[in-house]
């Protein structure tokens, strides 16, 4: 076994046991924890298979935005972890057999015997100043770009949907809401008004004596 | 050097696990939500051993595609499980069947 | 091409060492003898009133999904970044197609008010 090989099989191994461990958990905080181990796991796997870029960018965007997402999710909606558990064990069976029929399933197809390094011979080895991210870079912005323009086109949808559902402005009578545009443009002539009155002589007040006394 | 039939199985791991996670956390739509994460990592694991063997760019750039999709999708679908949450007050599967007629 | 990552696999396999060593050593050393009393949340003397995990406010969570997809954005710009000079001007064309479209999508949260926190 070569050192690349101990490499990706302690890697696969800890992304394995995380995803185990976060189909199995009790609580939904530890669950997406153990996710978050399981996509560093894989980014490093995919680093293995010359992916630099991606596993950068699966660190970069899951692992640090796409899972907090998920933690400030379950953080805010109080739930009853009883309950959201039961029927685990009831499904328990169903669930372990249909994984591994379908693993069955796919071993035979995706097995040594039809991938195997002799049947699919080397993969090309880059050397060490060969950049992933140009060659991406270099077939993205111009070989895809429709793909490109539709992957903006999605973000803009993400945005506007997301905040077309979740936002909630609470009546003005609850709370006061700041117009900033609004205080800004004010101008001085806006807050006082000058008033040209006839200056009037005020009569002497009566009273004055008696409290002078 | 890693062959190409332990990456595809690795990924078949993940991919049957965050199945069987699907089956068995039938209650908790976080949970699934997550699992349907991990099943697009597994294939994007597929993508990228393709690509590796193959040495062709592309495998890697529909991987990046796919990570902007899935990440959309987590952001929608998070959004609609916040506003179940606020009209139910439950994110309980089997409470979401009103479409049921 | 491999080679390259050895300094940052050496840094992962220390880092782990420095995180995880710590705790487990005082896992193992340390006389840990728990009961009902001593795991209980102690809030001067009273029975805690709510659950310890506060209800975070949906506000957090806007802020959380734009910052996903502006993070995304920023991991596209990354290799045009890098390939601008090949690709000329189509791909500074298509980046900003891209970035308008984008664009338009900041000026709808911000014409939305999802950017202001009362």
């Amino acid at each position: 076994m070569t050192f690349e090989q101990l490499i990706f099989y302690i890697l696969a191994a800890i992304a394995v046991i995380s995803s185990l461990m976060m189909i199995s958990v009790n609580n939904p905080v530890k669950a997406a924890l153990w996710l978050v181990l399981a996509f560093i796991a894989t980014a490093g796997v995919w680093i293995t298979a010359q992916a630099e870029f991606l596993g950068i960018v699966l660190i970069l965007v899951y692992a640090g935005a796409v899972m907090v997402l998920f933690l400030f999710v379950v953080m805010m909606l109080d739930i009853n972890l009883v309950k959201l558990k039961e029927g685990f064990i009831r499904y328990l069976p169903i669930g372990v057999l249909a994984a591994l029929g379908i693993f069955a399933l796919m071993y035979m197809v995706l097995g040594p015997n039809n991938f195997g390094m002799d049947v699919t011979g080397e993969p090309v080895r880059f050397d060490a100043n060969h950049s992933n991210t140009t060659m991406i870079g270099l077939a993205l912005y111009t070989v895809h770009v429709y793909a490109f323009i539709l992957a903006a086109v999605l973000l803009l949808v993400g945005i506007v949907a997301a905040i077309a559902l979740t936002i909630r402005r609470r009546p003005p009578h609850e709370v006061k809401y700041q117009n900033i545009d609004k205080q800004v443009k004010t101008q001085a002539r806006d807050r006082f008004e000058m008033i040209k009155m006839q200056p009037v002589k005020e009569k002497p007040v009566e009273n004055k004596k008696e409290e002078d006394e | 050097m890693v062959a190409l039939s332990d990456y595809l199985i690795f990924s078949a791991i993940l991919f049957t696990l965050s199945m069987a996670g699907i089956f068995l956390n039938r209650k908790n739509v976080i949970i699934l939500l997550m699992s349907i994460e991990l099943m697009l990592l597994a294939v994007n694991t597929n993508l990228v051993a393709f690509s590796y063997f193959l040495n062709d760019i592309s495998g890697q750039i529909f991987v990046f595609f796919i990570l902007t999709v899935a990440a959309a999708e987590a952001a929608i679908g998070l959004a609609i499980i916040v506003l179940v949450f606020r009209n139910r007050k439950s994110i309980n599967v089997d409470d979401l069947g009103s479409l049921k007629g | 091409m491999l080679e390259n990552y050895l300094p940052i696999l050496v840094f992962v396999v220390l880092g782990v060492l420095f995180g995880v060593g710590p705790l487990l050593m005082s896992f193992v050393l340390a006389p840990n003898k728990p009961d009902a009393e001593k795991n209980s949340p102690y809030e001067c003397g009273f029975e805690p009133f709510e659950d310890s995990r506060m209800k975070f406010d949906v506000r957090f969570y806007l802020v959380a999904i734009l910052f996903i997809i502006f993070d995304l954005e920023i991991a596209f710009l990354f290799p045009w970044a890098i390939v601008l000079d090949e690709i000329g001007l189509f791909g500074l064309l298509s980046m900003a197609v891209f970035l308008s479209l984008l664009v338009v999508g900041f000026i709808y949260e911000w014409r939305k008010g999802a950017l202001e926190w009362e």
